[in-house]
């Protein structure tokens, strides 16, 4: 049979984002594939040559629109790198639990779209109702659901107000039951189980040698963590699991995503309990001034003069919900960045759709990119 | 990976021995295990012995910076050894940047690649398919370099990405 290209994009269900995914097929067999990614490019980095640091907070959270406090805290870790600020203790820990709540938020809508995407219904509206739970978490402590400008250069904007860690106690319990459900729901489903089993294999060699991070890489059997490996904020403190699975199949990464959300849930318990023990600032003192203060009203410029601040390289890198994320800033003295560069995973995660995608079949493609879990503002940037 | 990996501390003395005169530490970074300054042209057998006798099996990401005078690409590697990430960097003359592609020792390196060149239009030699990424086709800049001014008319003649 001759052989085609087919466009499945950018408007497609199966993208979850704008994105084409340009597949080559041989009747229902893929045999080439070639994904385009661009169609959310808003020029970040650029806008960040432009901006001071603490005016770009907004715009991390516009990266990824599932994970946006952990590309704040990424950005400023950099930031502070750079500039060389060291947040309080407190604020650290409060990172690392908006950083799990941010892995449970970003791993169970995950949940409930991929697995409608199978064929099950029901368990979308498990998920989502799950993750209200966990937005509402973040809107009693952030102001905002989704869009939290949080993150401060030196620490947070403000501490978890009374009463919080109780809430956030409740949330956890109950997830701790929801999240048993979930596997049920999935693992006994023979439609789920037929759709994952085998489908998507990306073995740990080739998963390496593409660059591939997250899930996707530990459900090949690699436990590489950044939290772990690497460890920034208060992880070193922190006492977790690395989840792995040796599938390597679509299978695997949910597996190893229903294990992260449970580790993630087990964090959260440590670190209220250190918040509840720990009361404290959580904002560093000594900020310069000009990386808080807003933009300067036309004519009064002066203000935003040069400051003779160190110049100096700031390089953060993080377990981001869907791998690893980096974030690298060039300071040249001025206020803001002379270049910042954000890494993200999901842009290498597709970049491999030919590894994952061969060899299946055009019914296979939901299941295999849903599993890779991909979210185009942070791949387009 | 062929050959025993060699520790950490052995690695700057068996690559100054290995590349004589071509690579040179960077003195200063505390987030890195080590910041390495390579000549463009040894770059891709630097990546090679890095990546079969230094264990640095993943490049998470190459990148660049306009210096004006000058482009840095960057690139940074990661190795599940020694939990760390290596920075190489080298140094391209500003008109008409290029360098050999990193592409065939890591395949991750491709859609990096193509960013870089997308962005600060360096050339990687030797790419398989070194086309822009996320600017559309038959578009003019390369909107990182430092002669892009963000609040400049663009004039876009941009043909469509695929007929």
């Amino acid at each position: 049979m001759s052989e085609m290209w087919i466009n499945m994009g950018p408007q497609h269900p199966m993208t979850h984002g704008l994105w084409n995914l340009r597949i080559k097929v041989d009747g229902e067999l893929i045999v080439d594939a070639d994904p385009e990614i661009g169609y959310l490019h808003r020029g970040i980095e650029k806008i960040c040559e432009y901006r001071r640091y603490n005016e770009v907070i907004t715009l991390m959270d516009r990266t990824c629109y599932v994970a946006g406090i952990a590309w704040e805290q990424l950005y400023i870790m950099a930031a502070e790198g750079a500039l060389g600020i060291t947040p309080p203790a407190r604020a650290e820990y409060i990172r690392v639990l908006s950083q799990e709540l941010q892995r449970l938020s970003s791993h169970i809508i995950w949940y409930a779209a991929y697995v409608q995407d199978i064929g099950l219904m029901t368990p979308f509206l498990y998920g989502m109702r799950d993750r209200d739970l966990v937005l509402d978490l973040f809107q009693s402590y952030t102001g905002a659901r989704m869009t939290y400008e949080y993150m401060r250069v030196g620490g947070v904007r403000n501490d978890v107000p009374v009463g919080f860690t109780d809430r956030c106690r409740k949330v956890m319990d109950w997830l701790d039951g929801k999240l048993v459900e979930y596997e049920k729901v999935c693992d006994n489903s023979t439609i789920f189980l037929d759709r994952t089993i085998g489908v998507g294999i990306l073995k740990a060699k080739e998963a390496i040698q593409d660059g591939i991070t997250g899930p996707v890489l530990r459900a090949a059997n690699v436990a590489r963590d950044i939290r772990r490996d690497r460890p920034y904020s208060a992880y070193p403190e922190i006492d977790f699991d690395v989840a792995i699975h040796d599938g390597a199949d679509c299978y695997g990464r949910y597996r190893v995503r229903m294990e992260e959300m449970k580790q993630s849930v087990r964090i959260v318990r440590q670190v209220l309990d250190w918040l509840d023990r720990n009361p404290g600032p959580v904002l560093a003192e000594k900020v310069p001034r000009f990386v808080g203060t807003p933009s300067p009203p036309p004519g009064k410029e002066i203000y935003v003069e040069r400051r003779g601040y160190p110049k100096g390289r700031g390089f953060s890198s993080m377990e981001e919900p869907h791998g690893e994320a980096m974030a690298y800033i060039i300071n040249e003295g001025a206020e803001h960045p002379y270049r910042a560069k954000l890494r993200s995973p999901v842009f290498v995660n597709i970049a491999a759709a030919k590894d994952y995608l061969i060899g299946y079949r055009i019914s296979d493609i939901p299941a295999i990119m849903g599993s890779v879990d991909v979210c185009l503002g942070e791949a387009d940037r | 990976m062929t050959g025993t990996a060699l520790s950490l501390s052995e690695l700057p003395s068996a690559l100054a021995g290995k590349f004589p005169g071509k690579v040179t530490p960077v003195p200063g970074r505390k987030d890195m295990l080590a910041a390495l300054k390579v000549l463009p042209e040894a770059i891709v057998p630097v990546s090679q012995f890095l990546r079969d006798q230094g264990t640095f099996e993943h490049c998470a990401l190459v990148s660049g910076v306009d210096w004006i005078d000058r482009i840095e690409v960057l690139y940074h590697l990661w190795s599940d050894e020694y939990k760390g990430y290596l920075e190489l960097s080298v140094d391209l003359p500003a008109d008409e940047p290029h360098v050999a592609s990193v592409t065939p020792v890591w395949s991750g390196a491709n859609w990096h690649e193509r960013e870089t060149w997308d962005m600060l239009g360096v050339r990687f030699d030797g790419h398989p398919d070194l086309r822009r990424v996320l600017m559309p086709e038959g578009y003019r800049f390369h909107p990182l370099r430092k002669s892009f001014e963000l609040r400049e008319p663009e004039e876009l003649e941009v043909k469509a990405r695929h007929v």
